[in-house]
């Protein structure tokens, strides 16, 4: 049974999963800003209000992934916006979170040059979420 | 009553009201990558040049149109383009990762430049007027790349 969507267990599980990456590692080495995730709130989803996911990423690893409020989300250096849907339809690996920006259904926030290069460690970020089995709230 | 002509400092601007997501981001991608390199700022200060973008697995293009020292960015494909470049979105990432080595040349013998040349040679990366327009394509290459 999985843990529910963007909760703090969700968040502990998947900043585990960061960390056993062996790509993740490698290639987000040098990383050293924080990444905000702004899940927007789609109350006839059952997600009723907006979530902040705070992700302090250091040098290939995950020092500490928290679920708070959008705002918390949105004093990152990198922000990343889109709608519940959106971030399940990454999650379940429906979406590419590449395309996803480049489509803009993924909105992003902050230094392009430095997000571009490590376009390989936000890649495997994105396949550690798959990995994290999640109870989603509209199929409660 | 005279013209005035408007003059902007703006190096990167749009040609469509609301510009794409696609071309915003291309578009801040160079206006960064000229900010923070004075030898970006020289090859786009020099190149005259259309260049169109396509995303194949996502169907949205842009077309770059680069006035030596001024670029504007258009949604989609526009015609009279020197070079084409037609790939997926994990390549067109990739070109933004390619280093540039000596004399100012993409250097494919690395891991992400062996994959943009096997690429192109299976035809994933397609660019379209390379032939007679190679030093325009290193010179796009090196304002993309953000090494």
């Amino acid at each position: 049974m999985g843990v529910s969507a963007f909760s703090d267990e969700w968040a502990r599980q998947f900043k585990d999963e960061v960390n056993r990456s062996s790509t993740y590692k490698s290639a987000a080495k040098g990383w050293k800003w924080s990444v905000g995730l702004v899940v927007e709130a789609e109350p006839d989803k059952n997600f009723p209000e907006s979530k902040g996911v705070v992700m302090d990423l250091f040098d290939g690893s995950a020092r500490d992934i928290t679920v708070g409020t959008a705002a918390d989300a949105q004093k990152c250096d990198f922000v990343i916006t889109a709608p519940y849907t959106r971030w399940k339809q990454v999650a379940t690996k429906e979406l590419d979170a590449t395309k996803g920006i480049l489509q803009g259904k993924l909105k992003l926030k902050g230094d392009l040059p430095t997000i571009v290069r490590y376009t390989k460690a936000s890649q495997e970020m994105t396949e550690c979420t798959t990995r994290v089995p999640v109870e989603w709230p509209d199929e409660k | 009553m005279a013209r005035r002509k408007i003059e902007t400092d703006k190096a990167v601007d749009y040609a469509d009201p609301e510009p794409s997501a696609f071309a915003s981001m291309l578009g801040g991608l160079i206006d960064a990558n000229i900010a923070n390199s004075p030898a970006k700022r020289k090859d786009f200060d020099e190149l005259g040049a259309r260049v169109g973008i396509w995303v194949t697995d996502i169907d949205e293009g842009v077309t770059l149109e680069f006035h030596r020292g001024s670029l504007i960015v258009h949604n989609g494909l526009k015609p009279k383009r020197d070079i084409t470049i037609r790939a997926e979105a994990e390549t067109v990432m990739n070109l933004s990762n390619l280093r540039i080595g000596l004399f100012g040349m993409p250097v494919y013998y690395d891991e992400v430049g062996r994959g943009v040349a096997a690429k192109l040679v299976q035809r994933k990366l397609r660019i379209d007027g390379m032939l007679g327009n190679i030093a325009t394509v290193n010179t796009v290459t090196r304002i993309f790349s953000v090494r």
